[in-house]
């Protein structure tokens, strides 16, 4: 089986700062894995890298077996859900947030049905009723579901997960975790939480922006 | 009807009147002499240049003289949008001078060509002051469109990547700033038309008024500059942001930092 995502001798600069060095991956389609390092060790910086967010110093990074270009960067991007600590809904109500992406060219004709929008919320231990609440009002860890939740409506199959769990409640925590056993699912996280770094398959030790 | 000409000892008197505002400013502890005496010392200084230039500029009634004339506004409204907007020129002044030079020759001709119909196109007494009067206007809504996009970038970053993670090309992810920098860019010329000579008398045709015309005719000419004033700005606007997403982005559709001036 060939790799999902694979950083060959990747560094990054930003602002002339080295956030990523030399840093070599590969990560199988179904794999569960999660950077590891203290804060400021480059950890997001991979995922955003991956996202095309971060310029690319040196090295090559590729997705499904193609490099990351700027031709390339509308698929990678098309194919991944991010879900960082603070997920923005960008929509003034949670339907609209959840509907938002098939506004989109690349998603239009994949609208999703009104029974598949109760599913996907069910799956993750958010009730019906929170379709029509405002963006404002909702919490982190909602917020946290219902970017999971569109990731899912997308039907996407690598989810970049920044801090997912640390809004979650016991019983959200599950509901998650129950999501991301499906072994379609590949997953790129980074966290803090013990519990999710046992979940994990995977583990990549960042120091300074290196793979340790 | 012959304007009446302000003599010397008249016009002495008029700058007398600053005295007043100065006084109150100085009463209330705004201490501005020096901001206040160096603008009307500019305004007198640069309004009598350009008083000699039009002098020279109607005698001679040359096409490239007044070309060039108006290549000269262009060009200084160029640098002036984009120093007020916070952008480098270094990248954005190609863009911005293509811009409001396409909608400035654009509503220009069409106004003097199609409408006011004068025997040479080119008359000064007719381009010169029209299109120094749309270029003006035109120079505010761009300053306004470019300045509220590039900010609006930078304050939601974190929605910008937002809309390009859920797979949303350049142009949908900006759409939404996009229109909003096009509509706070027109609203005051919309807000303009609406109200016009309802709050205050429009300067073209109090000047016009003044100047010995009838009030029909500066009426006419009031409406016909509003429309293309209106007409250019929107032109330019939508062309200039639309041809700065080439080079405020990178290949990844992320914010350049470096055309941005640093505040």
């Amino acid at each position: 089986m060939s790799p999902i995502i694979r950083f060959d001798r990747v560094s990054v600069t930003v602002h002339e700062k080295t956030i990523l060095s030399d840093v070599s991956f590969a990560l199988l389609p179904g794999e569960k894995a999660v950077l590891c390092g203290k804060s400021g060790s480059g950890k997001s910086s991979v995922l955003k890298t991956l996202l095309g967010l971060h310029p690319i110093k040196s090295g090559t990074v590729y997705f499904q077996q193609q490099p990351l270009t700027p031709a390339s960067v509308q698929t990678v991007r098309s194919c991944t859900a991010y879900i960082g600590q603070e997920p923005m809904l960008a929509a003034e109500s949670v339907r609209e947030a959840l509907l938002l992406p098939f506004q989109f060219k690349a998603h239009r004709d994949h609208r999703p049905t009104e029974s598949r929008l109760i599913e996907v919320l069910q799956r993750l231990q958010l009730p019906v009723s929170i379709l029509s609440r405002q963006s404002s009002r909702i919490s982190g860890g909602e917020k946290q579901r219902i970017a999971l939740a569109r990731g899912l409506l997308l039907g996407k199959k690598l989810y970049l997960l920044d801090e997912v769990t640390s809004a979650l409640d016991a019983e959200s925590k599950q509901a998650v975790f129950d999501v991301f056993s499906d072994p379609e699912l590949t997953v790129l996280s980074v966290t803090h939480d013990p519990e999710w770094v046992e979940r994990c398959t995977i583990i990549f030790e960042l120091e300074a922006g290196r793979l340790t | 009807m012959e304007t009446l000409d302000i003599q010397l000892p008249q016009m002495a008197l008029l700058y007398g009147l600053c005295l007043l505002p100065w006084l109150l400013l100085w009463l209330i502890g705004l201490r501005l002499s020096r901001d206040i005496g160096i603008s009307i010392l500019r305004m007198t200084i640069q309004l009598m240049l350009v008083g000699i230039y039009l002098k020279m500029l109607f005698d001679l009634n040359n096409p490239w003289l007044n070309g060039l004339w108006i290549l000269v506004m262009l060009i200084v409204a160029d640098l002036s949008i984009l120093r007020r907007a916070g952008l480098k020129a270094r990248y954005f002044a190609l863009a911005t001078f293509a811009a409001i030079a396409a909608s400035i020759l654009f509503s220009t001709t069409y106004l003097v060509i199609l409408v006011i119909q004068p025997a040479h196109f080119y008359d000064a007494r007719y381009i010169v002051p029209l299109a120094g009067m749309i270029l003006g206007n035109c120079l505010q809504g761009n300053v306004i469109a470019l300045e509220r996009f590039y900010s609006a970038l930078r304050k939601n970053e974190n929605e910008y990547a937002t809309f390009l993670m859920l797979g949303a090309t350049r142009w949908e992810a900006v759409r939404p700033y996009f229109r909003d920098a096009v509509k706070a860019a027109i609203n005051p010329t919309i807000a303009g038309m609406a109200t016009m000579g309802l709050v205050s008398l429009p300067g073209m045709m109090t000047g016009q008024i003044l100047g010995g015309s009838e009030p029909w005719l500066a009426v006419k000419y009031q409406i016909a500059i509003m429309i293309c004033i209106f007409t250019s700005t929107t032109v330019a606007c939508i062309i200039n942001l639309k041809l700065s997403l080439n080079i405020g982005f990178d290949a990844f559709d992320v914010l350049r930092d470096e055309v941005v001036e640093k505040p």
